[in-house]
């Protein structure tokens, strides 16, 4: 029976949040008729499972909301917003007795005439002005799910409740089964690993070695697929802010239309839980301060209707969640009074401010809206809270404020909480894990373009000009340098913990990147404000991941880098990064297994792309990247359905993918090469640690792509050959033409009218086609020009040649 | 259920816990240490993927900490849905004791005082009965 309870109360929960949204629609426009036989729907599965349950407050609660919803299915009522209302107070009642369920079990002794009558009530009023339409009488659409099948894990189509969400299935699983299933996973994990060391250290032979690498294969797509399932669509977040914006709107007097989009977009659970609140309270903001009063909107020349959209949109590797309004936006001036009114700033202070600082000044801690209290947003949840909500699942938070027109808040976070890509580095004999996303920069100590200097007591660390605070991890976590450190290998990380702020961590050595399951760490480690939380690498010892932005509180140093001295250094941080990277070489392993070189600088990215992504067509291979496609060096397409690394080359126009097995590192290139005796792929050799490594030739690759272009091209200047009698012209000359990007026509066999003419004879009158609107080139055969006013071009002249043809056409690749 | 007890000696002391707050007996390797962390926090060790923390009892109690030698036994509590284990000197045993609980006679020391319920009888001897999770959210004493 608890179970049954259960499940009847997770249902009925989610339900009546996502029918919160439907109803507002439906007010909106009462002819909606999906949405009446959506709602009417999930009151009539409440009614159903809750007689089953013998819950009679829940039976006569969604029995009369029934009814009176049914009577607007046949017409005998119309839907105004009095009865909107009306449901609407039934369902907040039954989300009551529910929650009070979940608690004791029982359902709360209680009267609901009030709110049965309040329906009732407006629906004698209704009566007087409802006109019955001559509608056929619908049936219930969808009878409540059987009760007494298996209750364990009911199905339910999603789509019966909104029709327009796609129809995809869902099962509804507990969460503590899941949690199992991931303990289990992980378990796999640590056990793999452990059954992969003694399998290497026993020498096996190959076959076992082979059998088990397919073992190993499945199991990490095993856990990736475990990590989507705590995957869930973002529109669950959404869900309730139809309701809150109409209730408050209805309180404060003010029209509010309120748009949602991008609601497919997923994020892991417990993120979602942790943005629920922040975005809550970003929406009662911006109707409670945002909007303004109808009348001060009349007067600003706005539509009276406010808008407020809610969009969520992925980008890389982050959710990015907006909040916009078109309302008054903030003003900086009356923040900063108000902050210097409040005692969190003084006026001193408040001159040096700069108006992005001074818009800031709402996430200072103290800074409460208190003074401005309604009992609409004095929540007690000031945006300092927001902000450092999502600061602590790596978030950030950020403002676009156009004053007078209104406020764009973004919340940007990390893809997902439990598995994030780590930086692992050793400090004090220990491992601890950085998050990636936070990380801008890894530079050894010894590194040339690192200065690192002593300054009252503290340090700070100059990069290639760019002033950072230094801060050594040994000292942030009060432990002694570890004596087996190799002072070689200690390394600046420079992290950036949050928008326009950065420091840099020095750490005994960086050891690798991992994919890492973080957990909360036990209340007591996480209010030393130094860790956000624990994770458990393939080794199986515990590390604590760092919390990049409370290193920084507890350090007390302000890492702003607002102020700093780097501007005047940008031209010398160009010029050195420009130096540097034209010698560092990416060292990677091919797919035939070889080990070859390319510089980094061409390197636009590393992308991993699943195997599906590339597809051959007209003879080569391409990659579908996004909404992108590029060419991808490669003769044949992948095998598998597992997922391929791409390097994408950029030469500033176009990408080319060359797809690749691993990376190995990232090496200063050698000043000896050996150039290739050929033209092609490798353009040379060196020698990388005593092993030969093949260097790619990015110019001979791109070449070889850039004669299919993908993206359309700028039409190719055609250039026709007159007076070629003896097929040099077509022999000789049109393919490096070809090459240099014209088209070439020969003869007068051709309609379109030609960007150039290239006469192949230098006689004045051989060519003499009387239109003087093409250009023409004279080629002559003789090396020495005939005088100076000779415009003719000597024709084994390539580069005259290209040059005269590409000034005449303005354009052309030459 | 009610009256099983482990019997063990943590921090110095021979002390009965109600079994139901605790989640097993297992021994551990070298904890990872969580520099920073309240004195009582040993380190991190792993059981089976989760990540457990240990507890020192004798800080706790206002007593200097003990190293923890490999293989030691740790008893394995949860408080608040975080995992935690407190290190025990030794395990004697998980029995049935029959006699009631009985209010604290006599002066404690201000550590242990503050981690005590009740005391027991148990085969002629007077034991503590202590809760795990005093010992988890308990602030420690400064040592003096």
């Amino acid at each position: 029976m608890d179970d049954l309870l259960n499940d009847f109360l997770a249902e009925t929960a989610e339900l009546l949040a996502e029918a919160g949204a439907t109803i507002v629609a439906w007010e909106a426009d009462p002819t909606d008729r999906e949405r009446l036989d959506a709602i009417f729907r999930l009151v009539h599965t409440i009614k159903g499972s809750s007689g089953f349950l013998a819950l009679p407050r829940v039976t006569a609660l969604s029995h009369a909301a029934e009814e009176a919803l049914d009577d607007v299915r046949r017409g005998k009522r119309t839907a105004d917003s009095a009865l909107v209302t009306a449901v609407l107070s039934i369902l907040d009642r039954l989300s009551f007795v529910c929650d009070a369920l979940g608690k004791d079990a029982n359902e709360p002794a209680g009267d609901d005439g009030d709110v049965i009558d309040a329906l009732a009530q407006v629906e004698t009023e209704a009566d007087a002005v409802a006109e019955p339409e001559p509608e056929t009488e619908p049936e219930p659409e969808s009878e409540p799910e059987p009760e007494a099948e298996n209750r364990e894990i009911r199905t339910r189509r999603d789509d019966d409740l909104q029709t327009d969400m796609q129809g995809w299935r869902s099962i509804r699983v507990p969460l503590p089964l899941l949690d199992s299933v991931m303990t289990g996973v992980t378990d796999i994990v640590l056990a793999r690993n452990e059954f992969a060391r003694m399998l290497r250290e026993s020498g096996a032979n190959p076959a076992v070695i082979g059998s088990f690498d397919r073992l190993s294969d499945s199991i990490a797509t095993m856990r990736q697929s475990v990590s989507q399932m705590r995957m869930q669509r973002i529109d669950k977040l959404f869900a309730p802010l139809p309701r809150i914006v109409r209730d408050l709107a209805q309180d404060l007097g003010k029209k509010v239309k309120f748009v949602t989009s991008g609601g497919e977009v997923e994020l892991d659970r417990e993120m979602m839980e942790n943005i629920r609140d922040p975005l809550i309270h970003m929406v009662r903001n911006a109707i409670d301060h945002g909007i303004e009063t109808l009348d001060d909107r009349v007067a600003a020349g706005k539509d009276v209707t406010a808008t407020i959209s809610v969009t969520a949109r992925q980008s890389g590797n982050q959710i990015e969640i907006m909040i916009a309004d078109d309302g008054r936006g903030l003003s900086p001036d009356a923040l900063v009074a108000k902050a210097i009114g409040a005692r969190v700033l003084s006026a001193a202070e408040a001159r040096a401010l700069s108006p992005k600082e001074k818009l800031e000044l709402i996430f200072r801690p103290g800074f409460s809206t208190a003074s401005q209290v309604t009992s609409i947003s004095g929540r007690g949840v000031g945006m300092d809270i927001v902000r450092a909500n999502l600061e602590k699942i790596g978030g950030v938070v950020e403002l676009r404020n156009e004053e007078g027109r209104g406020l764009t808040v973004v919340l940007r976070v990390p893809m997902t909480l439990t598995i994030i890509s780590g930086l692992m580095v050793r400090a004090a004999g220990q491992y601890f894990a950085i998050p990636r996303g936070a990380v801008r920069e890894i530079l050894l100590e010894t590194s040339d373009s690192v200065r690192i200097e002593k300054l009252g007591g503290g340090e700070i660390v100059s990069v290639r000009g760019e002033q950072f605070p230094l801060l050594r991890l040994e000292d942030v976590l009060g432990r002694h340098r570890d004596d087996g450190d190799d002072a070689d290998d200690r390394a600046l990380v420079l992290i950036r913990p949050g928008q326009d702020q950065s420091y840099a961590l020095s750490v005994a050595a960086i050891h690798d990147h991992e994919e890492l399951v973080i957990k909360p760490a036990a209340p007591m480690i996480m209010a030393t404000g130094l860790y956000a939380g624990t994770t458990l690498p393939d080794n199986g010892r515990p590390v604590l991941l760092l919390d990049v932005q409370g290193i920084l509180a507890v350090s007390a140093i302000d890492a702003s880098e607002a102020g700093r001295a780097h501007r005047q250094a940008e031209e010398a941080d160009a010029a050195l990064a420009a130096t540097r990277d034209a010698t560092q070489l990416l060292l990677f392993r091919d797919i035939g297994g070889r080990t070859r070189g390319v510089r980094l600088s061409v390197i636009e990215r590393v992308e991993e792309v699943p195997a599906l992504a590339l597809f051959e067509s007209a003879g080569a291979i391409r990659a579908q990247i996004g909404d992108d496609m590029f060419a991808v060096h490669a003769a044949r397409l992948p095998e598998g359905h597992g997922t391929v690394k791409l390097l994408r080359l950029h030469d500033g126009q176009s990408v080319l993918c060359y797809p690749i097995e691993a990376v190995i590192d990232i090496v200063h290139l050698p000043d000896v090469v050996e150039p290739s005796a050929t033209e092609g792929l490798i353009a040379g050799v060196v020698l990388i640690g005593g092993d030969p490594v093949e260097i790619i030739d990015p110019y001979w690759l791109m070449e070889q792509h850039a004669r299919g272009p993908i993206h359309a091209a700028p039409r190719a200047p055609l250039c026709r050959l007159t007076d070629d009698h003896d097929g040099w012209g077509a022999n000789f000359l049109a393919p490096i033409l070809r090459n240099a990007g014209y088209r070439i026509a020969a003869g007068a066999d051709d309609d379109e009218a030609p960007d150039v003419l290239l006469c192949l004879s230098g006689d004045e009158s051989a060519c003499d086609h009387g239109t003087d609107a093409v250009p023409v080139i004279r080629l002559r055969a003789t090396a020495a020009a005939a005088g100076p006013d000779d415009e003719t071009v000597y024709r084994y002249d390539r580069h005259a040649l290209l040059e005269a043809l590409s000034r005449r056409v303005g354009g052309g690749r030459a | 259920m009610d009256n099983l007890y482990l019997v063990a000696r943590i921090a110095d002391t021979r002390v009965a816990l109600r079994s139901r707050a605790i989640n097993s007996v297992v021994t551990v390797a070298t904890p990872v240490e969580v520099p920073g962390a309240p004195p009582h926090v040993v380190g991190l060790f792993a059981l089976r993927s989760r990540v457990f923390t240990l507890i020192d009892p004798h800080v706790v109690v206002g007593l200097p900490p003990v190293p923890v030698a490999a293989g030691q036994r740790v008893i394995v509590v949860d408080v608040a849905e975080h995992g935690y284990a407190l290190l025990a000197d030794e395990i004697e045993d998980v029995c049935f004791i029959e006699a009631a609980e009985t209010r604290i006679a006599g002066k404690l020391m201000p550590g242990w005082a503050r981690v005590a319920d009740a005391m027991i009888e148990h085969q002629g001897a007077s034991l503590l009965v202590v809760d795990p999770a005093h010992f988890v959210t308990i602030p420690v004493v400064n040592a003096a």
